[in-house]
């Protein structure tokens, strides 16, 4: 019998075994409990946090829908754009990556460090955008020694293009990627980081038409954001297509007569008031906007004094010279003022308040009424005119016929020009009106401003007797070939009587057909009514000083704005050549040419 | 040897196994994903296990406590030299390499240091002054070597044994109060010059995990997600979103509950608890020849609940997370081979009664 050496008593053990018992009851329990709460009671709400751990939602860049002339011609459209990532996790060294990146990409090492650091917080497998469009020849060169970058990806996206290049540059306008104080503004709800959008032009007025629908795609990632599959996607839904009026043929015909020049032409279909072209010149590439520009080339650009950024047509503003005095004549009419009847002697000056104005013909008109003032461009009828009217009356028919006031055609950042009053020189100067400044108002001088299209709606209202279309480019919207809209012309009368129309283009027919001073516009076979102006400009305010010549520095601006026929008429437009000189000389030939292009296309020459 | 066949507890060796098995089967699961290949590592470190585990049970249990002192010691000399000379991996000394396979020496200070303390216990009738500190300075030095190493986790695990000394002896109510302060002064000396700033982390964070939740919270979030997410039946094997897409950290050591948990949900996990729950409860009561025997079984046994509740609180956020592994279940060889052949002393304590 084995002898126990224990001094333990049984008691004691027993205490033990009890003891130990309760207390691995008492801790099981607990943990079963707690595993009980963790697992049943709670477990809807960590489920959700276990679905959120790895599902994500990445977004899809919808393409940008496509803007056509009336023909169908694409104006704009998108492309595969080559963009070079850097993926940290491949990097080697760190110094030769950025080295090379900076040989890739023609950015020096500072800037390539700047945007690896902005990248710092995502992953290392994230691909940091070093540059995009990218050269094919780098993009081949990358991708032919792979192994032996393989810090480098070439990624493709789509990005905007203009296959016509410069043409209806200022049309179209341009696009850029959205910025964060944007995005942090909460302007724009529906974009995020990385998004492009229209800044100016048709690009940025149909803005929610073009951008599509961004898609979507559902995926199960890990714990450092690899994609590990994909649970579902929304594909993407390309832009609207925009159909604009504008006519592409003529449109490059009137930029190609306009080359070397500064200036805006605009050609309005007068049945619908849809422009068949709005030149600006000089242009700009608007692809440089949608690709990365360096500071250089944004500097050159904002800075150039010829403004090829500026949409002239709507956002260069002018004084009016002589065509504003088709305005005089018809507020003269329509105030009972004048009638046909009313007749001036033109000297060649007269003195108004102490004070000696000139006709442009120093040795006098002679007696002229309101038909050979408009055709000959009398300024002493208007000065007289203008002494009886006083600046509130012609401020008045100057707003009623569309000055002062944008012109409200589908384009944005347009310019609403100033026409002075007693009240606007109260407001701005604080002085009373001085009737002496009336009499350059007269004729289109003194602070009177305007831009081309707000010219090019006078003379349509005036062309149409009364009637003042809505302008505007664009003719219809497409969703995958079905019409969601569809422009509707509009009319508006403006409270003068037509009759006064008529004897107004009475005078403007003269102008052109009478040896007036738009003569050189006639053509043989279509009645061309227009007027000519020539506005004044300081040759020191002038910020193409620098750049013209001797000769052209002290030249003033070209006016030639007119339409045709004159009965049942169809086509207006207004020509502005920057220091053209003698609008006759200069501006009514282009308008000439514009015409007769555009009829003998119909077949109506 | 028949008897020894007959007296042998069936059970419980069966339900041991049974953890290591389901160990193996969570730590692939666990590195399934990355295609780790801990499991084989596992399967061969079992097979060695239950090896060493019957070679221990064949040896007399008198030659064991003769042979503790001098072993307890042996181990200080290795843990001292790995300080001193030590080979480094991740991070800590705590590794010796031989023959390419990695052997953690702090994972075996708990077997003779509980067979000492049971000598200890014994010589004792209460715990006086010099008993006291006797056992203290038994624990206190491996200890302080493998805070050393640095390994938290094996080190802290080793501070169960005062408590447990303590619990199974009466003691002098002075020594108590003297102990009590102790543990108070040891806790401030260690928080202002033993933890490592990551450390203190550690145990701030689990205080106020959502304020860390990128960073040394992390860990207790994703666990308690992936625990939570399990339900009551499990997503399936392979199949947990937080252990397949490497939510969990430490998958296959210090969060392999959070596995089970979220794969195999509420049911088995609780399975799995139940068998510890036997594999205690069948340990606890046992027929003794020697008091010694008696003070090794408990403490060991005590040692190995202690860090099963560790373990299981550190993956629902009851308790900070120090580096503590299920044991049986986690992956890591030396953890498995130290508790078998603590657990083959035990399994010959408990037929010693029946051979004589």
């Amino acid at each position: 019998m084995y002898l126990s050496k224990r001094k333990l008593t049984s008691e004691y053990v027993k205490k033990a075994v009890v003891l130990s018992t309760i207390f691995l009851i008492v801790i099981f329990a607990g943990i079963f409990l707690a595993f009980w709460n963790i697992q049943i009671l709670q477990n809807e709400s960590y489920n959700r946090l276990a679905i959120k751990n790895i599902t994500r939602l990445i977004e899809l860049p919808a393409p940008r829908g496509l803007v056509v002339d009336r023909h169908g011609t694409v104006l704009a459209e998108n492309k595969i754009n080559f963009t070079l990532y850097l993926v940290r996790e491949n990097v080697g060294s760190l110094e030769k990556a950025v080295q090379m990146a900076s040989f890739f990409s023609g950015k020096n090492t500072a800037a390539i460090r700047r945007i690896i650091d902005k990248f710092k917080r995502h992953a290392n497998f994230y691909r940091i955008p070093i540059k995009s469009n990218l050269p094919r020849s780098t993009v081949i060169f990358i991708q032919s020694r792979q192994d032996e970058f393989p810090e480098f990806e070439i990624g493709m996206e789509p990005s905007r293009t203009y296959p016509l290049g410069d043409h209806a540059a200022h049309v179209l306008g341009q696009i850029s990627e959205i910025g964060d104080a944007e995005l942090n503004a909460g302007a724009a709800a529906a974009y995020g980081l990385g998004d492009l959008i229209g800044r100016s032009g048709i690009e940025k007025q149909y803005e929610p038409f073009l951008r599509g629908t961004k898609g979507s795609q559902t995926v199960i990632k890990n714990n450092v954001e690899r994609i590990q599959q994909i649970r579902s996607e929304i594909t993407p839904i390309i832009g609207d297509t925009v159909v604009l009026t504008l006519d592409l043929q003529l449109q490059e015909f009137i930029e190609n007569l306009l080359a070397g020049e500064n200036g805006a032409v605009g050609v309005l279909d007068l049945k619908t008031g849809g422009l068949l072209a709005l030149v600006s010149k000089p242009e700009f590439d608007p692809e440089v906007f949608s690709r990365e520009m360096g500071w250089e080339e944004w500097q050159a650009i904002s800075n150039d004094p010829q403004k090829p950024l500026q949409n002239k047509f709507l956002q260069g503003i002018y004084s009016p010279g002589s065509v504003f005095k088709i305005i005089m004549a018809l507020a003269g009419l329509q105030e009972k003022i004048i009638t046909p009847a009313t007749t001036v002697f033109c000297s060649g000056s007269q003195v108004f308040y102490d004070r000696v104005f000139h006709c442009w013909n120093p040795s006098g008109h002679g007696p002229v009424n309101i038909f050979s003032a408009l055709q000959n461009s009398c300024n002493i009828y208007f000065y007289n005119l203008g002494k009886k009217l006083n600046i509130d009356t012609i401020a008045r028919y100057a707003r009623i016929l569309g000055l002062g006031s944008q012109s409200g055609i589908d384009l944005p950042n347009e310019n609403s020009g100033l026409v002075p009053d007693s009240a606007w020189k109260m407001n701005a100067f604080h002085q009373r009106w001085f009737p002496g400044e009336t009499i350059s108002v007269a004729i289109g001088h003194g602070s009177l401003n305007v831009t081309p299209v707000q010219l090019l709606k006078m003379i349509a209202t005036v062309a149409l007797r009364g009637r003042t279309p809505k302008l505007h480019l664009l003719q219809r919207i497409e969703k995958q070939g079905k019409i969601i809209k569809e422009f509707t012309p509009e009319f508006t009368r403006v409270p003068i009587a037509k009759e006064n129309f008529d004897l107004v283009c009475e005078g403007l027919f003269r102008v052109v057909n009478d040896e007036g001073t738009g003569r050189a516009a006639k053509i043989q076979g279509l009645d061309i009514c227009g007027k000519t102006g020539t506005g004044q400009i300081l040759a020191k305010e002038n910020p193409r000083y620098k750049i013209l010549t001797q000769e052209k520095r002290f030249m003033p601006n070209s006016w030639f704005v007119s339409f045709a026929p004159r009965k049942d008429p169809r086509l207006a437009i207004v020509v502005l050549v920057e220091n053209g000189g003698d609008a006759g000389a200069i501006a009514a030939p282009l308008a000439a040419q514009i015409y007769k292009k555009y009829f003998e296309n119909e077949g109506l020459l | 040897m028949k008897d020894y066949f007959k007296y042998f507890d069936k059970l419980t060796f069966a339900l041991l196994l049974l953890l290591a098995i389901i160990g193996i089967f969570l730590v692939y699961s666990a590195g399934y994903s990355t295609q780790e290949v801990y499991f084989l590592k596992q399967s061969a470190w079992l097979v060695f296990s239950l090896l060493v585990f019957f070679i221990v049970f064949a040896l007399k249990t008198d030659f064991i406590f003769r042979k503790a002192i001098a072993v307890y010691l042996a181990l200080l000399v290795i843990l001292a030299l790995q300080i001193a000379i030590g080979g480094t991996v991740a991070r800590t000394k705590s590794w010796f390499r031989l023959w390419g396979i990695g052997f953690q020496f702090s994972e075996f200070v708990k077997i003779p240091l509980a067979l000492v303390l049971a000598k200890i216990l014994t010589q004792f009738e209460v715990i006086n002054g010099r008993a006291f500190i006797k056992a203290i300075v038994v624990i206190a030095v491996p200890m302080a070597l493998i805070i050393l190493q640095p390994d938290m986790g094996v080190s802290f695990i080793l501070c169960a044994f005062v408590p447990l000394v303590i619990l199974l002896k009466k003691i002098k109510p002075a020594v108590l109060v003297v102990s009590l302060l102790l543990v108070f002064l040891g806790g401030i000396v260690g928080w202002y010059s033993v933890l490592k700033p990551y450390q203190k982390n550690r145990i701030i964070s689990f205080l106020n995990p959502s304020e860390f939740k990128t960073s040394t919270g992390y860990h207790v979030i994703q666990s308690k997600i992936a625990i939570g997410s399990g339900g009551l039946a499990g997503k399936g094997y392979l199949k947990g979103s937080q252990s397949q897409y490497q939510f969990l950290p430490a998958r296959h050591t210090d969060f392999i509950v959070s596995v089970i948990g979220e794969e195999f949900g509420f049911i088995n996990t609780s399975i799995l608890f139940f068998i510890f729950f036997l594999v205690f409860y069948r340990q606890f009561k046992f027929t003794f020849q020697n008091d010694e025997e008696f003070y090794f079984v408990y403490l060991f046994n005590g040692l190995i609940l202690f860090q099963f509740v560790i373990n299981v609180s550190m993956a629902i956020g009851f308790f900070p997370v120090l580096g503590i592994s299920l044991p049986f279940v986690s992956y890591g060889g030396s953890s498995l081979l130290s508790f078998f052949i603590g657990e083959a002393i035990i399994f010959r304590i408990k037929i010693n009664n029946f051979l004589a």
